[in-house]
């Protein structure tokens, strides 16, 4: 049974999403305001599996719940919800940590539909990393022979993704740079293996919001410049001068493991 | 972002206006100078560059004027978008909620009561943009009848007791009627019954929604003198800084800081009031010790004879 914390500060709408969410089968907390809701995400981690967090709320506003929850490394899947439909509030949402966003007011199917989303995915990175777990500790044993231990659930080579001296671990949302290691969030994750399956070849931002994320309405497809920016700081020796997530003018971005110069 | 974009045009027109002015001043010396002769000359070129200095002086201060009021203005809209859509949002969850799912007796009861107080929310947010900007227009004639102005005022209070769930203590009402020992006398207004209700309430909500955990508001309806009554709301709440008693009463104007953060509203309310109360030939003040340490509207109101 899945936990979901609701943060929401008006009574009738939080009454309205526990109801529903706890009809759905999930186990439900509502917390009123950001400071609170703060907190026991920081004390409690993985007490929860997801957060539908409100935009204006008393004392902390949403964008900095997520961004500071973010910031202390914490990755539980972030929905946020909020009256604020513009398209720069939609960039700021993503910019701040929220891994999906639903401006009120919303339809119920669609919520439910976005939050199981969310769910499924944190679940597949868990069962992923549980997975790791094992085929690493089965490694130890008998090292050389991942290829016999990873025919459990997935093959070894979609799980860790090689390229140019760098290492994508997608089970522990890891990123291992020569020693250096990044936490990545859930959907910079997932953002980095869509743009990696479709190596080479050039990837719109409409269809990166559409087979990532899910959103199929008219969002501002901006919202995606700010994850390549981030992982761009994450990959790239010179982020201003990109060799592996390439901007393709007008279209969207195309990835290449290998660049052909040479790395001075 | 928006809000730092906005601060360096005010600082670029300031500069710019502060530039020409000085450009106009120097012109203005090197003319006197060099014209110290010719008296016609001289007079025709000060006037002239002194209305071209006061012009440059005039536009700045109304260019800095309009980008304030076009602030106030985008935190209104913001404050209105959320207001609005909040209670649709609510109604709507719920109304999908009885359509898609199994909702026992008790629950759907509930729900209705819930849906019920979310329409009238956005009811009572629509009359007061209409009233704001029907107020707004000093034009507009009242309907005056005589209003007994205790009467209206326990009415109010009756109101904001069932709307707010209040229990009996936290509304006090007192009245205060010391003319030559005629205890039974009504305090009397000419106005605008349904205008002047909303000029209580409006205060009276403020009053509770402004007053921290413990909400204990008094009201008083006096007769101060032989020509005017006065209504004092004096709540136990946050308070307002010294310098902004006056702005409070602006169109859209909400006290910036942490509190107005918390506290959601759209700054009409006390705009409201001033217009109702100023249509009416009265007057309507704030009072406060400090933050933190409560506040007391006072509406002033001509006396009606009879």
């Amino acid at each position: 049974m899945s936990a979901v914390l609701i943060v929401e500060d008006e009574q009738h709408l939080a009454d309205g999403l526990r109801f529903n969410l706890e009809a759905e089968g999930y186990r439900v907390d509502v917390i009123g305001d950001g400071e609170t809701a703060l907190e026991l995400l920081m004390a409690e981690r993985g007490r929860y599996d997801a957060v539908v967090l409100d935009v204006m709320l008393p004392g902390k506003d949403g964008f900095t719940v997520a961004a500071e929850l973010r910031q202390a490394g914490q990755f539980v899947p972030v929905l946020m919800l909020t009256a604020r439909g513009r398209p720069e509030d939609v960039l700021k949402g993503f910019e701040s940590g929220a891994d999906d966003y639903l401006p009120k007011p919303f339809e119920l199917a669609i919520l439910l539909a976005r939050l199981r989303g969310l769910l499924r995915r944190y679940e597949w990175i868990r069962r992923d990393r549980a997975h790791a777990n094992l085929s690493s500790t089965a490694a130890e044993q008998s090292r050389e022979s991942t290829s016999a231990n990873a025919v459990a659930r997935e093959p070894e080579d979609e799980r860790v993704f090689v390229f140019n001296g760098k290492k994508i671990d997608f089970g522990a949302l890891e990123l291992h740079i020569g020693a250096r290691v990044v936490q990545l969030t859930l959907m910079e994750a997932e953002l980095l293996r869509y743009l990696i399956k479709h190596v080479g070849q050039v990837v719109s931002r409409k269809s990166m919001l559409e087979d990532v994320w899910g959103l199929h309405e008219d969002t501002d497809t901006r919202a995606i410049d700010n994850f390549i920016v981030r992982l761009r700081k994450y990959i790239e020796p010179e982020p201003a001068k990109p060799r592996h997530l390439l901007t393709v003018r007008g279209v969207g971005y195309r990835f290449v493991a290998e660049p052909v110069q040479p790395e001075k | 972002m928006q809000l730092r974009h906005r601060r360096q045009s005010i600082v670029f027109f300031i500069s710019l206006g502060a530039c020409l002015v000085a450009l106009a001043v120097t012109l203005n010396v090197g003319w006197i100078l060099l014209n110290l002769r010719e008296v016609a000359l001289l007079t025709f070129g000060i006037i002239f560059f002194g209305a071209i200095i006061a012009g440059l002086v005039l536009n700045t201060i109304f260019l800095v004027r309009e980008i304030r009021r076009n602030e106030q203005h985008d935190s209104f809209i913001n404050a209105m978008t959320h207001e609005l859509k909040t209670p649709i949002a609510s109604i709507r969850l719920y109304l999908e909620t009885l359509q898609t799912r199994e909702v026992n007796e008790a629950q759907r009861r509930q729900f209705y009561d819930s849906m019920l107080t979310d329409s009238e929310r956005l009811l009572h947010l629509v009359e007061q943009v209409l009233r704001a900007s029907r107020t707004g227009h000093r034009r507009r004639r009242i309907n005056p009848s005589v209003i007994d102005l205790g009467e209206l005022v326990r009415e109010c209070l009756e109101t904001a007791r069932t709307r707010y769930h209040l229990a009996d203590g936290a509304l006090q009402y007192a009245e205060s009627i010391n003319q030559g020992g005629n205890n039974g006398a009504r305090v009397m207004v000419r106005g605008d019954l349904d205008e002047l209700r909303a000029a209580v309430s409006n205060l009276l909500d403020n009053a509770i929604k402004y007053s921290d955990k413990e909400i204990a508001v008094s009201v008083e309806v006096a007769a101060t003198d032989d020509k005017r009554v006065e209504v004092r709301v004096t709540d136990h709440g946050m308070g307002i800084p010294r310098e902004q008693l006056k702005r409070v009463f602006k169109r859209f104007y909400r006290v910036p800081g942490r509190v107005m953060t918390r506290i959601k509203g759209t700054g009409l309310g006390l705009f409201i009031v001033r217009s109702v109360v100023e249509k009416h030939g009265g007057r309507v003040f704030a009072e406060s010790a400090g933050e933190g340490l409560g506040s007391t509207f006072t509406i002033q109101l001509p006396k009606a004879e009879g």
